[in-house]
């Protein structure tokens, strides 16, 4: 230590330096990478340019192309992103289940090229379209490679995180059309439904499947109109705590429809639900939206401090096919159907069987 | 007598350098070789089979520019370029960068432990990228997005804070500067569990981040970050002489006519930009930064001029090997990945090394 010059002075000027470092530094990623755009834009177009009709071309090689009079359509999606196609989409990939059903309940199913992962398998008849999109180790993995090299003209994934945002940035870098869609209620799925008839040329099918589905709910409303509501505690999972249903989400819209009075965590944002909340709200059902992952009745009447509940000491404890009532697609009237069936077993309801196909 | 023994001493040593040179030169023009390969392979393979003789003829067309004719599809050129290439790319660089900042961390903190996350560089990274997550808003500076931004950031704010406040610690510099920085690094990551803990939904994205992955490489990310891990460890190789003088002990340095505070504060700024680029394009992929340098100075010895490119090749080597590996099982995170094929290798290397080994 005693060779080294006074410390007061050069730690200054180091000081001084290093900022200047890290200063040049920071601008040197904003010039570089100014640079760095222009080259691959220059380059993309040569590459994807001739994209989608060579893959169109290698699809269908002898259908002379007639474009339907719908398009070029420009669309606008979920999160407000307008998306241009310029032809009938005919090689689609559905990056959420609820879209792959709508598709195929819409008559587009024969363009599905590639799906998301469902663990319903639903329809049967998209078993064996090739999955682009998993839940992998850190969260959805979406194989954008494969993507590409389906020759895809259309993609639909979902909007909040359904698909993460950086496969759907590099889908739409790649000159792929990419239309999000998200539905937080009721309204907003037949909205979906509409535009994805609009963006594969089925706009008529589309309407169809909206106007069955609006029966549904038409039907369900009639026949439980005036009924006493019960508190319905619907239960969306029992792991590491007990999860209910927020407020203000589709959960809580489809137990009013269905003529339950929701019992909900209090929170929009918060989906586990306090024993002593939900002890003091006391429902008179409860429905295991978890049934499907092993929770029983027996399980619940044995939880701590739940025996007091109107619904425990009654036993109206029911489980239910979650994705049915849950899942953005067509068979959200079936949903409805056995929700209403379970909240008021007295009124006549067509209940579907399990594997009820859309529409 | 005196001047034989100086003789013989000097004999010895030159003999013993050049050896170690010659071993040197082979790692070298054996690293690289094997890295070229491991390149090609990268690039060859993936989820959509393409011929290797088109994935050689795109890539002599687009890199050399060649005239070879197109015998591929625009959708194969798509995948090799666009999305192979970038990112096979990009794990090269990041390798490389996190091996040189592993090396000069090493040399700077005489310590066996020491990695490029040392001084608070991960920590500060991972809580600009956690805040980028959370904030609800989507900005994108010349093809940087918030996420990169904030990450790069984050590890340079850090290190920073680490750097000044070590300055007024006492004790010895070295010592102070790994203690705060292991306090500051405690103190970030405390702030990082609560924004994991607040998170909800997008807690996936930041523990995608946390894992580290080169899925969404791009070229103007590569760009941006190849500059910047380039030029800092061109700089690095130049200070080689220095570093040599640090490891010696700081007043042997001294006396050896290195200015030991002014080049000690450069080769940090330096180091810490490196792998603030790195994480900033990639995550936190650890083990590369910490194991390689110590397998290469096995081989060749402690000497910086040829510990710091063989690291570079080394590193390059492993996580372009990793990443491969990771990809072809389907985007399993590589830090996995690159602790398991590294790991046992360093072990065995290890318990061969016959005299013990030190830094």
């Amino acid at each position: 230590m005693s060779s080294l010059p006074d410390p007061a002075l050069p730690t200054r000027s180091i000081r001084r330096r290093v900022a200047a470092l890290l200063a040049a530094a920071t601008f040197a990623v904003a010039a570089c990478s100014g640079a760095a755009t222009s080259a691959p834009s220059a380059a993309a177009p040569s590459a994807t340019a001739s994209l989608v009709p060579a893959a169109t071309a290698s699809a269908e090689p002898s259908i002379a192309p007639s474009p339907s009079p719908a398009f070029p359509v420009a669309l606008t999606d979920d999160e407000g992103t307008t998306v241009q196609l310029a032809e009938e989409p005919d090689r689609i990939v559905s990056l959420t289940p609820a879209e792959t059903e709508v598709l195929y309940a819409i008559g587009a199913g024969d363009k599905v090229v590639g799906k998301v992962e469902d663990i319903a398998n639903f329809p049967p008849e998209a078993k064996d379209v090739p999955v682009v999109s998993a839940f992998g180790a850190n969260g959805v993995n979406v194989d954008v490679e494969k993507i590409v090299g389906l020759g895809t003209d259309l993609v639909i994934a979902g909007g909040q995180g359904g698909t993460p945002q950086d496969a759907i940035d590099k889908l739409r870098s790649l000159k792929i059309p990419v239309l999000v869609m998200y539905a937080p209620n009721v309204d907003a799925v037949y909205q979906d439904i509409e535009l994805t008839g609009d963006a594969v040329g089925e706009s008529e099918a589309a309407d169809a499947l909206v106007t069955s589905m609006k029966s549904d709910f038409d039907q369900v409303a009639a026949a439980t109109a005036g009924a006493k509501k019960p508190r319905v505690f619907y239960e969306t999972g029992d792991q590491p705590a007990v999860y209910g249903i927020a407020d203000n989400s589709v959960y809580q819209q489809m137990i009013s429809l269905a003529g339950g009075e929701p019992v909900t965590t209090g929170s929009a944002t918060s989906w586990e639900m306090p024993t002593e909340k939900l002890v003091t709200a006391d429902p008179e059902l409860i429905i295991l939206g978890d049934a499907a992952y092993g929770v029983t009745a027996d399980a619940v009447k044995k939880r701590p401090g739940w025996a007091g509940i109107t619904a425990v000491k009654n036993g109206a404890i029911t489980g239910i096919d979650d994705i049915l009532v849950t899942r953005p697609g067509p068979r959200l009237g079936d949903g409805l159907l056995l929700l209403a069936s379970a909240i008021h077993p007295e009124v006549n309801l067509p209940v579907p069987s399990p594997a009820a196909s859309g529409g | 007598m005196a001047t034989r023994q100086d003789a013989l001493g000097a004999a010895r040593a030159v003999g013993w350098s050049t050896a170690r040179h010659r071993r040197g030169l082979v790692l070298a023009v054996g690293g690289l070789v094997a890295l070229g390969v491991a390149l090609v392979l990268a690039v060859a393979v993936g989820t959509v089979a393409v011929a290797p003789g088109d994935t050689i003829g795109i890539l002599a067309r687009r890199l050399l520019l060649l005239d070879v004719p197109r015998t591929w599809s625009a959708t194969a050129e798509t995948i090799i370029w666009d999305l192979r290439l970038p990112r096979v790319l990009e794990a090269m660089v990041v390798g490389l960068g996190l091996a040189v900042a592993g090396t000069t961390f090493q040399g700077l903190l005489r310590n066996p432990l020491a990695d490029p996350y040392v001084l608070g560089t991960a920590s500060g990274a991972a809580l600009g990228a956690a805040i980028a997550v959370l904030i609800p808003i989507r900005i994108e500076i010349l093809a940087f997005g918030l996420l990169q931004l904030l990450a790069f950031a984050g590890a340079l704010l850090a290190v920073t804070a680490v750097y000044r406040l070590s300055r007024t610690a006492g004790g010895s510099p070295m010592t102070s500067l790994l203690l705060t920085g292991y306090a500051l690094g405690s103190l970030l990551a405390a702030a990082l569990a609560m924004a994991m803990y607040l998170s909800g939904a997008q807690l996936r994205q930041i523990f995608a981040y946390l894992l580290g992955s080169f899925e969404n490489a791009s070229w103007s990310e590569l760009g941006g970050a190849t500059l910047i891990i380039a030029v800092g460890s061109v700089l690095i190789l130049v200070r080689a002489k220095s570093l040599n003088g640090l490891l010696l002990g700081e007043e042997t340095a001294a006396h050896l006519g290195v200015d030991v505070r002014r080049e000690r504060a450069i080769l940090l700024a330096l180091a810490s930009l490196i792998t603030a680029a790195a994480v900033a394009v990639s995550g936190l992929i650890g083990f590369v930064g910490l194991v390689v340098p110590h397998l290469v100075r096995m081989a060749v010895g402690p000497n910086a001029r040829l510990v710091l490119p063989l690291s570079a090749i080394g590193g390059a080597l492993l996580m372009v090997s990793a990443d491969t590996v990771a990809r072809l099982l389907g985007d399993l995170p590589v830090g996995v990945i690159t602790a398991v094929i590294g790991a046992p290798f360093f072990l065995f290397l290890l318990r061969r090394a016959q005299r013990g080994y030190e830094l």
